[in-house]
């Protein structure tokens, strides 16, 4: 299959089968589950031939996205056009376009906007964590009496648009899936969520659309910037903005002075702002906890296990790639920032009653590790340090996509049986659901970062990179993980253990369940005990990212912070 | 990998595997499992026996002495070759000088025009590694390697005695789980968690890196975590549970702080890499000095080449301030581990979880990792890192013996023997006596196993563990009361017995440093070691007599039946608080009244059952005899046999040939221990002398004074512990309430984190959502304001946002079924329509 065809399916399968749901007669249930079921496995087996394709060995897709953007580069636009402010590009090498997982059209020439796919480690990897969590997801829904129609339509328009998202490589489409994607989400939450599902659907909406006002205002800003008048004309190539590709701009970003260090820097916050809303960061976190606590068990799944990532995608693929001047003068808050949520999130869900709030909040914690990770700017010497800070994030990103959406599903399962998520209600399951006990207690001491367990890395990663660029900080988010483990150890205590009579003869995990289960639990300690099963092929893409990052600083004559350690005069005693 | 990696990594593995088998197996093995856990330690202990015999035989100079100069290169003493003999370590050839050693130095070329001093040849060591996870290669040029986290195998004699040691403890406490735990419901369940452990601990001994001892020093604390919590019907048990690994969990922070700062500066995790690239051959540190003070430099040992990195190109550095702090760190996570102050609240209440438990992972092997840690990363603690974990040591020892003296519950007086003598190690390490310290880990695995196994064994036949109602056991039980009078000499360091000959080279260690170096401003290093060895005596005597000497004095009048109704009324509450909850959660009235009736119903149907269940887990009615020691009896082979063998090393192991030490001679397993030792030890000399004499003196007042109180002889019972209770009633009960260490840490630490943690909750949902829901309103107020105004401002931004609230609000709540389908048709449609076109014509 060709590699354009690939990707555009990708998004494509599920936007169509979103349709077709609709059209099948409303009696046919079963129909319609089915249905959207195989939609989601198809587009399973999509992301899982792209996967194929990137890691066959030899791939033209394991280039640098900058590299395959030649390859794949688009005739010269607009030829009649005076300015000379469109993108200019040779027409090399067309034909070795082919299998590099990387799609490039012109979608509206007259403002350069481009119908650009393209997937590397970092996208894939999140293509994949989409694929899988959305047919788990779509497993979960099986239990959604109502309106089922409607509800598997949006939930495969979401899809698509998740798909869209990490995949687009231009500044437009990406904020079109990005937004589109908003509005199943609203209805999903809207209509199939709980008691308070109103507030709590129109908080996300509003919210995210007032952080997607930022992104959309750095996007116009990177898109209209006249460029750095003094510096331009000394070092800069021919590169001349007005044009929303991103990786030509991330390339512009490292390679030359055309975005200067102060338009950078308004950039970097924008596009922060605007993604620490989806991550979601403290202070912009409360829609967090009310959406998930109203959403239906399955969206909540999908709200955690991928929504929350495209905030730390956007991070790591445009605030810190098209904008590292800047973002190395806001490291430092952004660091703080991030470990402020580490500490805050972890203290709030300690004070959780609702078992799902507590979990909401732990994502919060959670998502902490990413800001960090990201922001612990220590290039100097050694980018290596940095290069572990940002796969650290990409880790926890896929390491939470796995733990997170286990644990909502699991606060589902026992939300249905029992119809409380209070705590204090719950307890003595152990004995009565072992199977469910058994699962939960792996999924949770999972995110509790347990050596051997998937989130064990990512905390790893992020904290031990961190210390060369700032101990305070670093020794803050190392302690972080007592409170984690505080959190987590009392409700499985609460949840798990004890002895209650009360939910005497709830079932155990069913077959359809255990399915859903299943696959997580396998990924926890796959993640956990042979973590180059995705570092392998994600974090050459990483390190690229990172090494742009550093020649960008570099070349600024700015480092992040100095080194902890001034280079000592050798002088032997 | 040699075959003998290949052997270890083999004996580490065995046990995952019968965990994997165990877990997935366990609906169809059922109570097999116990013999597949089993199996696989003791093969694990097969293959650790090839493997320490195969190293002490190719490991050549084994028995010259090493750190003395004049013992350096003198062939052993052909003594020492019977010495082993009768060991039963029919190990190694003797003869090894120092010339054949340094062909061991795999083809280093002697920089001896750089250092000028004869330099120390690297113990034989079996390693192997690879890259667990690797980043950043080509980063910084297309040649240039990654940062990686490493995955190693590193087996040197520490690591082969230790191996062996745990393997076989773990083999025999398996044995006897087989005859303790059989009546347990979760009896498969507690052997896979065994097995699991045993991975760990062996994992932990067997790591090359630091990183790695960090992932499985979690991986036991989780083991621990779940053995400690394995009846975890009993909140008090799994509040033990949870107590254990968040303490330990502070001490593992401290652990990833030690860490980072190694890495981030030294770039490495290798333990044998920083060991030896710290110091010179003489043991000093690598000093450089630069602007902002000392730093410690790597270096290449042997070669005294400078390691330069070959990314940066720079040398690895620490500064001085962070190398301290980094072995600190380090320490931090021993100290959580290995229950020592402040963090060894958690020990004593770790005996919540089984007994055999307790003798394996909180006393012989896991809790002495935080020991063997500190020793085998012996040269990166600097002067001021090494003596305070000398004084955590001693503060250690001394409270928790202090404590043990006035408890009544005999596991927990083990339980704070145990942490008072792993203060002696500790103490032991940080005054230098290295192989003091881990000689005394490994006497003390034996002999302290041994008490809490003969504990178990007393427990099963009595059902009680309040030393007060006991008395006269030794008639009952013979065998169980020997081999814990065994183990007791053995604690109390009686000699002939193993604990001896361990404590005695701490007390050594101690004495050199004190008196010989001269810092006499020390002298509680050797102060509270030797009353804290008096204490031990002494309570360790005060058990033995008070369970099994005597006559039998069972329970107070009234005791059982004040029991029973606390359990009732314990019960009763329960009930009542469950009573209390549902009626709560009915009042909140969301409609579950559905299943609230289905609830109902489960519980009537399932109570009887559950209460039979309850029964026969937990009450074990048939104890119901005022004297519980009176109709005792001999525990079954299973639990017997263990006893016995444990018996064996309790007393030997310390040095079965000779009688008293004669100074100059060591024994044997110090002897294997200081082989190849970091060259930072310093040789505790003649001190051994003084030591012997002040043993001495120590264990007749311990032991006399433990008589004098509690003997079984009335003519020698000069003094009534009672009335002493009465006399000192505030030490009394200071000592009671464990110098209330839990009052304190609950006050301090955990009652002001929940505080915080509700204080947060609150503040994040008025304070954080309260600004975004007032913004909310003060947007819609104000284009409602606005509106009246002009009306044209009405399609402004801000106000389309308000519009947006408020109509939404109102939507959403009458969204009805058949509007609903035709707005999602009209939105699916238009969305599909605009991408398919967008679609259909970019792939024209």
């Amino acid at each position: 299959m060709s590699d354009d065809l690939l990707l555009s399916l990708l998004w494509f399968v599920p936007l169509v089968g979103a349709v077709i749901v609709l059209l099948i007669p409303k009696n046919a249930v079963a129909l319609v589950r089915g249905f959207s079921l195989g939609v989601t496995l198809v587009t399973l087996v999509l992301s899982l031939l792209a996967y194929r394709a990137y890691t066959a060995e030899g791939s033209l897709a394991q280039a640098s996205l900058q590299e395959r953007a030649k390859n794949n580069a688009v005739e010269r636009l607009d030829n009649n056009s005076t300015s000379a402010t469109h993108v200019v590009e040779e027409v090399v090498g067309r034909p070795s376009g082919k299998g590099d997982l990387l799609v490039r059209k012109p979608w509206i020439p007259s403002f350069n906007i481009q119908y650009y796919l393209g997937v590397d480690g970092i996208s894939l990897s999140l293509v994949l964590l989409t694929g899988f969590v959305s047919v788990l997801a779509a497993l979960a829904s099986f239990s959604i009496e109502k309106h089922v129609r409607g509800f598997f339509s949006l939930f495969l328009l979401l899809l698509a648009c998740m798909m869209g998202v990490f995949m687009a490589l231009d500044l437009i489409l990406f904020y079109v899936f990005f937004e589109v994607m908003l509005l199943p989400m609203y209805f999903l939450i809207a209509i199939w969520g709980g008691d308070n599902r109103e507030y709590a659907a129109i908080k996300f909406l509003l919210y995210t659309l007032f952080g997607s006002v930022f992104i959309l205002v750095a996007i116009l800003a990177l898109y209209f910037w006249p460029g750095e008048p003094t510096l331009a004309i000394a070092g800069a190539k021919a590169f001349t903005a007005h044009t929303f590709d991103v990786p030509a701009i991330a390339q512009a970003a490292a390679e030359t002075n055309y975005y200067g260090s102060q338009i950078q820097q308004w950039v970097f916050l924008l596009f922060f702002i605007g993604f620490c809303v989806k991550l979601p960061s403290f202070p912009f976190h409360t829609w967090l906890p009310d959406a998930h606590v109203q959403a239906p068990t399955p969206i909540s799944m999908i709200l955690a296990g991928v929504l929350l990532k495209i905030g730390g995608y956007g991070l790591i693929r445009l605030a810190w790639p098209l904008a590292p001047v800047g973002a190395s003068e806001w490291a430092y808050a952004a660091a703080a920032l991030g470990v402020v949520s580490i500490l805050y999130g972890a203290l709030a869900a300690m004070a959780q009653t609702d078992f799902k709030k507590l979990v909401a909040y732990s994502s919060v914690s959670h998502m902490g590790y990413v800001t960090l990770g990201m922001a612990a700017m220590n290039f100097t010497p050694d980018p290596r340090y940095y290069g572990y800070g940002v796969n650290g994030a990409m880790f926890m990103m896929i390491a939470h996509g796995i733990t997170s959406t286990g644990m909502f599903f699991l606060v589902g399962v026992i939300y249905e049986r029992a119809h409380t998520r209070d705590l204090n209600k719950l307890g003595g399951l152990m004995n009565i659901m072992p199977v469910y006990g058994a699962v939960s207690i792996l999924i949770f001491f999972g995110s509790m970062g347990l050596p051997g367990l998937c989130g064990f890395w990512a905390e790893v990663m992020a904290i031990l990179a961190i210390f060369n660029y700032d101990i305070t900080l670093a020794v803050l988010a190392a302690a972080a993980v007592i409170l984690t483990a505080g959190y987590i150890l009392w409700t499985v205590q609460r949840v798990f253990l004890g002895k209650k009579e009360d939910w005497k003869g709830l079932p155990d995990l069913t077959f359809r369940e255990i399915v859903i289960a299943a696959p997580l639990c396998l990924f926890t300690v796959l993640l956990g005990v042979y973590p180059n099963s995705l570092m392998s092929w994600m974090s050459p893409s990483v390190d690229q990212v990172v090494g742009n990052i550093a020649k960008a600083n570099q070349a600024s004559g700015r480092g992040a912070k100095t080194a902890l350690i001034p280079p000592a005069v050798v002088k032997p005693r | 990998m040699t075959w003998q990696v290949g052997l270890y990594v083999a004996a580490v593995l065995i046990p995952l595997a019968a965990f994997a088998v165990e877990l997935f197996g366990g609906r169809i093995l059922q109570r097999r499992n116990a013999y597949v856990a089993t199996g696989a330690i003791g093969l694990s202990f097969v293959l650790s026996l090839v493997g320490f015999l195969t190293y002490f035989v190719s490991a050549e100079g084994v028995f010259a002495h090493h750190g003395g100069e004049e013992h350096a290169s003198a062939p052993a003493d052909p003594g020492h070759a019977e010495a082993k003999h009768e060991a039963g370590h029919e190990t190694a050839k003797a003869e090894g000088g120092h010339d054949d050693q340094l062909a061991k130095s795999e083809g280093h070329e002697p920089a001896s025009a750089h250092h000028g001093g004869k330099i120390p040849p690297p113990p034989l060591a079996w390693t192997w590694s690879g890259d667990w996870i690797s980043v950043g290669g080509g980063m910084s040029g297309p040649q240039t390697p990654g940062l990686s986290i490493p995955i190693g195998v590193h087996i040197d004699n520490l690591a082969a005695i230790m191996f062996l040691m745990v393997t076989f403890i773990a083999t025999l406490i398996h044995i006897y789980s087989m005859g303790y735990m059989s009546e347990d419901p979760r009896y498969p369940r507690f052997f896979t968690y065994l097995s699991l452990f045993c991975f760990s601990m062996l994992g932990l001994i067997a790591s090359a890196n630091i990183f790695m001892i960090f992932v499985f020093w979690e991986l036991v604390g989780v083991c621990s975590y779940f053995l400690i919590g394995f009846w975890y019907e009993e909140k008090k048990n799994s509040d033990a549970a949870n107590k254990a690994f968040i303490t330990n969990r502070v001490g593992d922070v401290g652990m990833l702080i030690g860490l980072g700062l190694i890495w981030s500066s030294l770039g490495t995790f290798n333990i044998n890499e920083i060991n030896r690239g710290l110091r010179a051959p003489d043991g000093t540190f690598n000093k450089i000095t630069g602007e902002s003070g000392d730093s410690v430099i790597l270096k290449n040992q042997e070669t005294g080449e400078t390691h330069l990195d070959p990314v940066t190109g720079m040398p690895h550095t620490i500064p001085m301030w962070m190398l301290t702090v980094a072995g600190l760190g380090v320490f931090a996570g021993c100290v959580g581990k290995s229950a020592q102050f402040p963090l060894h609240v958690w020990l004593p209440d770790a005996m919540a979880g089984p007994t055999p438990v307790s003798a394996m992972v909180h006393a012989a092997t896991m809790v002495a990792a935080g020991v063997y840690l500190v020793g085998r990363f012996f040269p990166l603690f600097t002067e001021p890192a090494l003596l305070y974990i000398a004084y955590t040591g001693g503060i250690t020892l001394f409270i928790a013996a202090t404590i043990a003296v006035v408890q009544t519950d005999y596991k927990k007086v083990l339980a704070y023997s145990t942490v008072s003598q792993l203060g002696f190690m500790m103490l032991g390490l940080g005054v230098g006596g290295r192989s003091a310290g881990l000689f005394h880990l490994l006497t003390h695995a034996f002999f302290k196993a041994l008490l809490f196994l003969g504990a178990g064994s007393v427990y099963h036949a009595v059902h009680t563990y309040e030393m007060p109602f006991l008395g006269g056991l030794q008639k009952k039980m013979k065998w169980t009361a020997l081999t814990m009078l065994a183990a007791t000499l053995a604690i109390s360091g009686v000699p002939l017995f193993s604990g001896f000959y361990s404590k005695d080279a701490i007390l050594a260690a101690s004495i050199h440093m004190v008196f010989e170096e001269g810092r006499l401003e020390h002298i509680l290093l050797f102060v509270l070691p030797a009353v804290g060895a008096a204490i031990t005596a002494f309570y360790m005597f005060r058990m033995w007599f008070l369970v099994f000497s005597g006559e039998s004095r069972g329970y107070p009048e009234g005791y059982l039946e004040q029991q029973e109704q606390e359990r009732i009324a314990r019960e009763a509450e329960e009930a009542a608080e469950a009573a209390a909850a549902r009626a709560a959660h009915g009042d909140h009235g969301h409609g579950h009244d559905h299943a609230h009736a289905a609830h109902d119903a489960h519980g009537h149907d399932d109570h009887g059952a559950a209460h039979a269940a309850h029964g026969s887990h937990g009450g074990h009615d048939h104890h119901h005899d005022p004297h519980p020691a009176k109709h005792a009896h001999e525990s079954g082979p299973f639990m017997l046999l263990p006893l016995l063998i444990l018996a064996v090393p309790t007393i030997i192991i310390g040095y079965p040939l000779t009688i008293l030490p004669i100074p100059g001679f060591h024994p044997i397993l110090e002897q294997l221990i200081s082989y190849g030792q970091p060259i930072a030890v310093a040789d505790p000399g003649n001190s051994h002398g003084l030591a012997l004499i002040a043993s001495l003196i120590i264990a007749t007042v311990g032991i006399g004074l433990g008589i004098l109180y509690y003997g079984p002889w009335p003519a020698l019972r000069k003094f009534d512990a009672k009335k002493a209770a009465i006399r000192f009633a505030p030490i009394y009960h200071f000592l009671k309430h464990k110098w209330y260490f839990d009052e304190l840490y609950n006050a301090v630490l955990i009652q002001p984190t929940l505080k915080l943690a509700r204080w947060i909750s609150g503040f994040d949902k008025v304070a954080v959502d309260g600004i975004v829901n007032g913004s909310a309103w003060l947007t819609e107020r104000v284009s409602r304001i606005s509106g009246k105004f002009d009306f044209r401002f009405v399609d402004g931004m801000v106000n389309g946002i308000a519009d947006v609230v408020y109509k939404t609000g109102n939507a959403g709540r009458s969204l009805q079924t058949g509007k609903l389908r035709n707005y999602l048709m009209f939105l699916a449609v238009a969305v599909v329509g605009l991408f398919a076109g967008v679609f259909a014509w970019v792939m024209k």
